[in-house]
């Protein structure tokens, strides 16, 4: 009797360790198994991948650099012939390219579905904008969130180039604003390749063809300008089979 | 037997197991706050952000704790002090860290459940997000949210604090700002005489009387009852202060429409929260109510003789609430 109470207590120990560990083994099976689906978000410039504080030259030959870009990614929605097939629960995604994972979106639930399309916003929508304090990527301590105003950035690129008139040719885009007429996240729709290892390209390259750096070379509030940038960049996404 | 006692024990361990993976994190008592009678639905979301015994005490300690600013001297409560009306007496512009003077005078903080803006020109929409401003002002606590969540997470005090408020230990900017409005919600001011007027508990003078019917008739379309405030943006005739060019409104929505509109202010608790005006120009009740019988920038022009405007004021300090201005429960806690 007096064994099977030590028996009793030490499984009772050993069990809810063992239920925990098994627990936390089964997700992580089902992140690595072919449910999960990987999409890499790879910022491109003049067809070469943008690598932080490296010198790059525009299409004129004037030289460029960039020390920061973030920006928000949401409501990820999966298409075949237009249809929905998958949409992401809680889909908000801050890619930092300081921080190479967080340009690994993984999709969980994709297994055995087809899918053509891809539907996301560049930045934060109005409805998530009034709904209060968030945590994860939303949490206001990720420096994507304005303090003197409402709002999240949902863009932003600093760094420096020649054509800029101003001290050290330093620029500044933060994007953003989610009342009208300013609103400026922007819908994306993309067509999926077929193939395996998916990345979804940001070329930069029509932004900096199309911004006038003589006269636009900072946004930090919202604002006519941001909305117009932010269209260029939607309008720069797509999606590659590698 | 041994073998029945090991199925025995593996079975208890696992319903042991699920059990207590599936039980929720403690999130402490739930407070329901008293909606007074007759008033409307409050805006706040507070599916979002329920109420507890615990994030209300949380919020109260950060909303006082001057570790939120860059040197540590300045709390919210220098701006917004509760005896008097949450706001700072005294100063027409408000001033923070190292006597830094800002550009408007300090809001006096009570019913935030039911705004919508917040700041006089309605920069910030939501509750939550109210705190980021003065934190990171430079005029004000000069800090960033990044580093204040950093020094509350080494501040053991806090530790506790946190655990009973939201089931762990771990500080992040939407926990601290969910706290911090969970204080600020439990503002209610709805005791006054007024209040008490309207619910046949008490009864106004003659002059209160003469003076309430003269505010329905010239006030009330912008200090709307109950709040006193119907919540939006109103231009109130105010020579433009060429020092500071504050157009309000317009600088957040950049609509030529908007200028020089400013959020109407709640008219409760008037009597404690001079100086008035977004500004702080008039030190005295007095100047506010000449300044709406003079001017002639408003849609409707107000009439009133001098016997209506005392008449108007002894109705305006019928909204004092002394009940909510020395409330224990809001004041500085005792640490």
């Amino acid at each position: 009797m007096k064994n099977s109470i030590v028996f009793l207590l030490l499984g009772l120990l050993v069990g809810g360790q063992a239920f925990v560990l098994w627990h936390d083994n089964a997700s992580m099976v089902s992140r690595s198994s072919d449910a999960m689906r990987m999409i890499h978000v790879q910022p491109m410039f003049q067809g070469k991948k943008v690598v932080l504080d490296e010198q790059m030259r525009s299409q004129g030959g004037d030289p460029l650099k960039l020390n920061t870009l973030r920006f928000y990614l949401s409501n990820f929605v999966f298409l075949k012939n237009g249809a929905v097939v998958f949409e992401e629960k809680n889909s908000f995604h801050l890619l930092d390219l300081e921080d190479e994972n967080t340009l690994d979106l993984k999709f969980d639930a994709l297994e055995g579905r087809d899918f053509d399309g891809l539907r996301f916003k560049l930045g934060i929508d109005s409805l998530t904008h009034i709904s209060g304090a968030m945590g994860g990527d939303l949490d206001p301590t990720k420096g994507m969130f304005w303090t003197w105003q409402s709002g999240y950035i949902n863009f932003k690129l600093e760094g420096t180039f020649k054509k800029c008139p101003t001290r050290n040719h330093e620029f500044q885009f933060h994007l953003g604003g989610y009342l009208a007429p300013f609103q400026s996240v922007q819908s994306v729709q993309v067509k999926i390749p077929k193939g395996e290892n998916l990345v979804l390209q940001l070329d930069l390259s029509p932004f900096f063809d199309q911004v006038d750096w003589v006269k636009k070379y900072s946004i930090m509030s919202p604002c006519k300008e941001s909305v117009e940038v932010s269209k260029v960049l939607a309008n720069s996404f797509s999606v590659h089979a590698e | 037997m041994r073998n029945r006692c090991i199925k025995f024990s593996l079975l208890l361990l696992l319903a042991f197991g699920l059990v207590s993976y599936t039980i929720p994190a403690w999130i402490g008592d739930p407070i329901e706050l008293k909606i007074p009678k007759n008033w409307p639905k409050p805006t706040y979301d507070f599916s979002r952000n329920p109420l507890t015994k615990e994030g209300v005490e949380l919020g109260r300690r950060l909303f006082y704790d001057p570790f939120l600013s860059r040197n540590d001297m300045i709390s919210c409560s220098n701006c917004h002090l509760s005896f008097t009306a949450f706001t700072h007496v005294d100063h027409a512009l408000s001033h923070g860290i190292e006597d830094r003077i800002g550009t408007r005078n300090s809001p006096a903080l009570m019913n935030l459940a039911w705004g919508r803006h917040f700041m006089w020109d309605g920069a910030i929409d939501h509750l939550d997000f109210q705190a980021l401003a003065p934190i990171a002002h430079p005029a004000e606590m000069d800090n960033s949210i990044e580093k204040v969540v950093q020094k509350i997470q080494s501040k053991p005090v806090y530790k506790e604090l946190f655990f009973n408020a939201f089931g762990d230990s771990t500080v992040s900017g939407e926990r601290l700002l969910k706290a911090l409005s969970q204080f600020e919600l439990t503002l209610i001011s709805a005791n006054s005489k007024y209040d008490r007027m309207i619910l046949g508990q008490d009864t106004f003078t003659d002059q209160e009387q003469n003076g309430y019917r003269l505010f329905q008739k010239s006030c009330a379309s912008c200090h709307t009852e109950p709040l006193f405030t119907n919540l939006g943006f109103e231009r109130n005739g105010l020579p433009i202060d060429t020092t500071l060019n504050d157009y309000g409104r317009m600088k957040i929505t950049k609509q030529p429409p908007d200028s020089l509109k400013f959020k109407v202010p709640t008219l409760r608790n008037i009597e404690f929260s001079y100086p008035y005006m977004h500004d702080g120009r008039f030190k005295k009740l007095r100047e506010v109510v000449n300044h709406y019988a003079q001017t002639t920038a408003l849609e409707r022009k107000i009439d009133l003789s001098p016997n209506e405007k005392v008449d108007l004021v002894a109705f305006l300090l019928t909204l004092s609430d002394k009940a909510f201005l020395f409330n224990p429960d809001f004041s500085f806690p005792r640490f």
